[in-house]
């Protein structure tokens, strides 16, 4: 909620605010929030926030926008201290609806540009100048993957320049400046998640890594390529994402040739845009979507969040994907109340590519509500195959949903349990999740982890998460009724 | 090569460098195997990094559980099956105040300057039958583990879940097992029944300090002889820091069956074991301990007639004999400014009981207190009766009538002298009963300036001390303090003072809402420090919904 503060005045400002005391007469109606806040003023002000945008009014004098006092009532409703009412205030009502007449008026102007029709054919010459682009990008980076082996991993990462042909001197640092200026930003923000692990490469650190350990935050918590390969060294996690992305540039090469689906898939690999209108127009899922897990992205230098939602009659998964916006809020403000254990009836719309996962939110057939705990679908072995199935079809995967029931274990206990030759192969330093079946897996090492422990009591208890290929991240614990977020 | 190139190969060539080493691949490892032929030909850089991408997309999609017993996931491993369903949790509503008030919304974990009204809440959590609901117990285990002051408040909310959560992690372990050591009630390592079992003797051998503590202090309670045995069977090979940790747990079930190993440890080595023997002793009714002192401190002061009226006679004690350094009276004043006769004299009178002057001279206390000291040593007597207050308890009545008459004749002057020497109002006043310290606070707020500075750092801490929930007397003469504040421009030294403890410890469960008056006076006051108010008023409408959720 803080994170919609212009600057850090306004959020210590807004944290003061986000109580109960200076306020009168708050209320909550439908997507509107509004109250009274005593100020420095004779009068009070009015604050409304819709949650639907977020948009704010105040009548304060602040500049600064969202002031800290829409912010202190955000706080204070999330805090569900503002009680729900049928009717908006009156102050509230006129804003909404002048602000609604608004938004119609400038939609209609949208509407009436559009029919101006966008020239079809300017547009399909931009497409083919971007593919062209990215080619050619992509061919330069195909060549300094090949350099990199070349030369070897060591050198590349710490000869002097001088010693070095120009091609090898750029580092991923400076190879994901030119994926950017060829229009590949999703090469371009693996190659940045790649410059940490080369510099490692350049301070000389061992070759093997201290352990699974090694990893921990860093790497596990921003879930990007460079964790994929959790205990391994520097040279041989480098080595799998520099793999990685050569199989994009040749599989890019002969993108016409790719079936359909992987085609999507190599084209969103790069990064190529898709309009959230193109999403939209696609086929529509209708589900009950359960919220099982929301991930904070904060690596980034946007802060996001991927939110996985789960239809318990398909079985189907969908991930919603959210930036904050210049302005502070969410880009897609209809996420921002969706809360894990919550529940919306709702059409999706899935980006092409294949496994469909990420998705955008078409219609609403209802709010969020409070759902019944999730029964887990399938043992370890099962969220394994559906992960399998999913790397066969889109190679570059790195993260699958996952909802599971399961025992916590802290380190060094699945050696205790695991007479004789079970328990062999298990890292003594890690936690893991052992299901009724004999298997366990290992999870992501978070400080949360010790509130899943207690959440279970040491029995088994419905987990959510996100599986990687080093460690489960469990996200979502379900104790009693109550989602507990980790 | 017949088994086919590994990642491991890879990794090897690619980080010396394919141009130094050269690179072809004619046969892969593992499930890659069928697509060896898909790697470039012509360019053996191209053909490694096709080799490792298959690699690493079949490491990927393959990867496996690790086996593990059945039972691991039914709890044999991380304990015995958990999760009592009798104990009644925080419901979550409460468990989002409690986090709130504690500041552990914002940040994780509970802040340490939060400690004593997480403290008061958790009493409240346990008085209500309740137990700390899961998601909350690690916050509270850490809290303790880093807060000494919160363990007593913490431990009993932690019901059995929290128990064996506490178990599962060594700081945490630590910080539950030396709580339990320090209490009264059931609790620390198993056994019962009289006498040693086995497993106790094998912590007894093996455990650490704490550990041992705890043992020691459970077993004091069911069968005091055999602990005091235990620790007597031993004593000789313990280190003196040892010694004196474990022979303060017979204040557990302490009895004059421990004198005459109490008085042996007067002649311990080590001065902490002496300190604590004499403790002990000081304890003991009947104990030859209190009898030589009884004994110095009748030779010290007696009541005479003088001039039609009576006063009290002082004979400053000498230099003390071995007999008295062994029962604990120093030669030398450790406290600057006060001489050595003069700690003679103080120190006397401290090792006896107040009950024994009632006795002795006669008149009620306050009337003892009143009466004039040959020499001008009044003071000096004073000084020895206020340590004799807080270190020997008694009859209730009795110690409370001292107290309040040793008040009463201070109230007018200032006493400047060093800590150690004067034992200080609120600590005195500590000895009453709550409600006649709440009405003396009561007394004291009602008279004192707003703005005395140094009046109201004393006076703010003794209504501090105060516990929580106050009396309505004395909630009500906060509230007047800050009532008769609203007008100035700046918050005065006392309410300021007040207002963290008023936050704190203003009844929220009773018929007078004190966040509503908070919430009145600040709409009075200047804008400048009504931030303060709301603040206070707020923290005492988030207990009042506490409270009222644990209903």
């Amino acid at each position: 909620m803080l994170a919609l503060a212009p600057d850090d005045s306004s959020r210590r400002a807004a944290a003061t605010l986000g109580r109960p005391a200076p306020w009168d007469g708050t209320g909550a109606a439908g997507d509107l929030v509004w109250g009274l806040c005593a100020g420095s003023a004779k009068n009070p002000y009015q604050v409304i926030v819709e949650l639907d945008g977020p948009a704010f009014k105040c009548s304060c004098p602040s500049r600064k926008f969202p002031c800290k006092h829409a912010l202190g009532l955000l706080l204070l409703w999330s805090a569900g201290t503002v009680p729900d009412l049928r009717e908006p205030s009156d102050y509230a009502r006129a804003w909404h609806e002048s602000r609604r007449e608004k938004a119609e008026r400038a939609s209609a102007a949208a509407d009436a540009a559009g029919a101006g029709q966008k020239d079809t054919a300017a547009a399909a010459r931009r497409a083919a100048e971007r593919a062209q682009r990215a080619a050619s990008g992509l061919d330069d980076l195909q060549e300094w993957l090949r350099d990199q082996v070349r030369v070897g991993l060591a050198a590349a990462a710490t000869a002097p320049a001088a010693s070095q042909a120009a091609a090898t001197v750029a580092g991923p640092a400076d190879m994901a400046a030119r994926m950017v200026d060829a229009q590949a930003p999703g090469v371009a923000g693996t190659l940045r998640g790649l410059s940490g692990l080369a510099r490692s490469a350049a301070l000389g650190l061992p070759v093997r890594a201290a352990g699974g350990a090694g990893v921990r935050g860093a790497g596990t918590d921003q879930a990007g390529p460079a964790a994929a390969d959790g205990a391994a060294g520097w040279p041989a996690r480098l080595l799998a994402e520099y793999a990685m992305l050569h199989l994009l540039t040749r599989a890019h090469e002969r993108l016409d040739a790719l079936p359909d689906g992987l085609a999507a898939v190599v084209r969103s690999r790069v990064g190529y845009p898709v309009s959230r209108d193109d999403v939209l127009a696609r086929p529509a899922v209708t589900g009950r979507w359960l919220v099982t897990a929301v991930r904070e992205l904060t690596d980034g230098t946007v802060p996001g969040r991927r939110i996985w939602l789960r239809d318990d009659g398909t079985g189907q998964w969908a991930m919603l994907l959210t930036y904050a916006a210049p302005g502070g809020a969410w880009q897609d403000p209809r996420t921002a109340r969706l809360r894990p254990g919550t529940e919306v009836h709702a059409d999706l719309h899935y980006y092409p590519g294949q496994p469909p996962l990420r998705a955008v939110p078409g219609s609403r057939h209802g709010e969020p509500v409070a759902a019944k705990p999730p029964a887990a679908p399938d043992g370890l072995d099962g969220m394994l195959a559906g992960w399998a199935d999913g790397v066969a079809r889109d190679p570059w995967l790195t993260y699958w949903p996952a909802l599971l029931t399961g025992t916590p274990l802290p380190p060094g206990r699945l050696a205790e349990a695991g007479a004789g030759p079970a328990g062999c192969g298990a890292d003594p330093r890690r936690w893991y999740l052992a299901d009724q079946e004999g298997n366990a897996l290992p999870l992501a090492d978070r400080e949360s982890l010790w509130t899943l422990l207690a959440v279970s009591g040491g029995q088994p208890v419905t987990v959510a998460g996100e599986w990687h290929p080093d460690g489960l991240a469990v996200l979502t614990a379900w104790h009693g009724d109550e989602a507990v977020t980790l | 090569m017949t088994t086919g190139v590994s990642f491991d190969d890879l990794v090897t060539v690619a980080t010396v460098g394919v141009s130094r080493k050269g690179f072809s691949v004619s046969e892969l490892a593992g499930p890659a195997a069928g697509n060896a032929g898909a790697t470039d030909a012509a360019d053996p850089a191209a053909a490694l990094l096709d080799a490792a991408a298959l690699l690493t997309v079949a490491r990927r999609a393959g990867v496996r559980p690790v086996p593990c017993a059945a039972r691991a996931a039914t709890g044999g491993a991380a304990g015995q099956p958990r999760g009592a369903r009798s104990e009644r949790e925080l419901p979550a509503t409460a468990a989002r105040l409690l986090r709130r008030l504690g500041h552990a919304d914002q940040a994780p974990g509970f802040a340490a300057g939060d400690a004593g009204l997480v403290a008061d809440l958790l009493g409240a959590v346990r008085d209500a039958g309740c137990v700390a609901s899961a998601p909350l117990l690690p916050e509270l285990l850490a809290a303790a583990a880093r807060t000494r002051a919160l363990r007593p408040a913490v431990v009993p909310v932690l019901g059995e879940r929290g128990r064996w959560l506490a178990a599962q992690r060594p700081d945490w372990r630590r910080a539950v097992t030396q709580e339990t050591a320090g209490r009264t009630d059931d609790g620390g390592p198993g056994g019962d029944g009289a006498g040693v079992s086995a497993a106790e003797q094998e912590i007894w051998r093996t455990g650490d300090r704490d550990e041992r503590r705890g043992l020691l202090a459970s077993l004091r309670r069911r069968d005091a002889a055999a602990g005091r045995e235990l620790l007597a069977a031993g004593w000789a090979k313990e280190t003196g820091e040892d010694r004196a940790a474990l022979l303060g747990m017979l204040a557990h079930g302490l009895s004059a069956a421990d004198e005459e190993f109490l008085e042996a440890a007067l002649d311990d080595r080590a001065g902490p074991v002496r300190d604590t023997a004499r403790r002990l002793l000081g304890r003991l009714p009947g104990s030859a301990f209190r009898g030589r002192a009884a004994h110095r401190a009748a030779g010290v002061l007696r009541a005479e007639r003088h001039a039609g009226r009576g006063r009290l006679v002082v004979t400053v004690p000498g230099d003390p004999d071995e007999a008295a350094v062994r029962d604990g009276l120093s030669t030398t004043s450790p406290v600057p400014g006060i001489g050595p006769w003069a700690w003679r004299l103080i120190q006397v009178l401290a090792a006896v009981p107040l009950a024994g002057w009632t006795a002795r001279l006669g008149p009620p206390p306050a009337e003892i207190v009143r009466l004039p000291v040959a020499n001008d040593l009044a003071l000096y007597v004073r000084a020895g009766w206020r340590h004799a207050a807080v270190r020997h308890r008694g009859s209730a009545a009795e110690l409370s009538e001292w107290v309040l008459a040793l008040l009463e004749a201070d109230s007018e002057t200032r006493v400047n002298w060093p800590q150690g020497a004067w034992v200080s109002d609120t600590a005195l006043a500590a000895m009453l009963p709550a409600t006649a310290r709440a009405e003396r606070a009561a007394a004291l707020l009602a008279a004192a300036r707003v703005d005395d500075g140094m009046g109201a750092y004393a006076l703010s801490a003794e209504v501090a001390g105060i516990p929580a929930p106050w009396p309505a007397a004395l909630a009500g003469a906060v509230i007047s303090v800050l009532a008769r504040s609203v007008a100035r421009p700046v918050l005065p030294p006392l309410p300021r003072a007040l207002l963290g403890s008023a936050a704190r410890c203003l009844p929220a469960d009773g018929a007078v809402d004190y966040a509503a008056e908070l919430t009145l006076l600040a709409g009075t006051c200047p804008r400048d420090w009504s931030a303060l108010l709301y603040g206070a008023a707020e923290t005492v409408a988030l207990r009042r919904a506490f409270l009222a959720e644990l209903r």
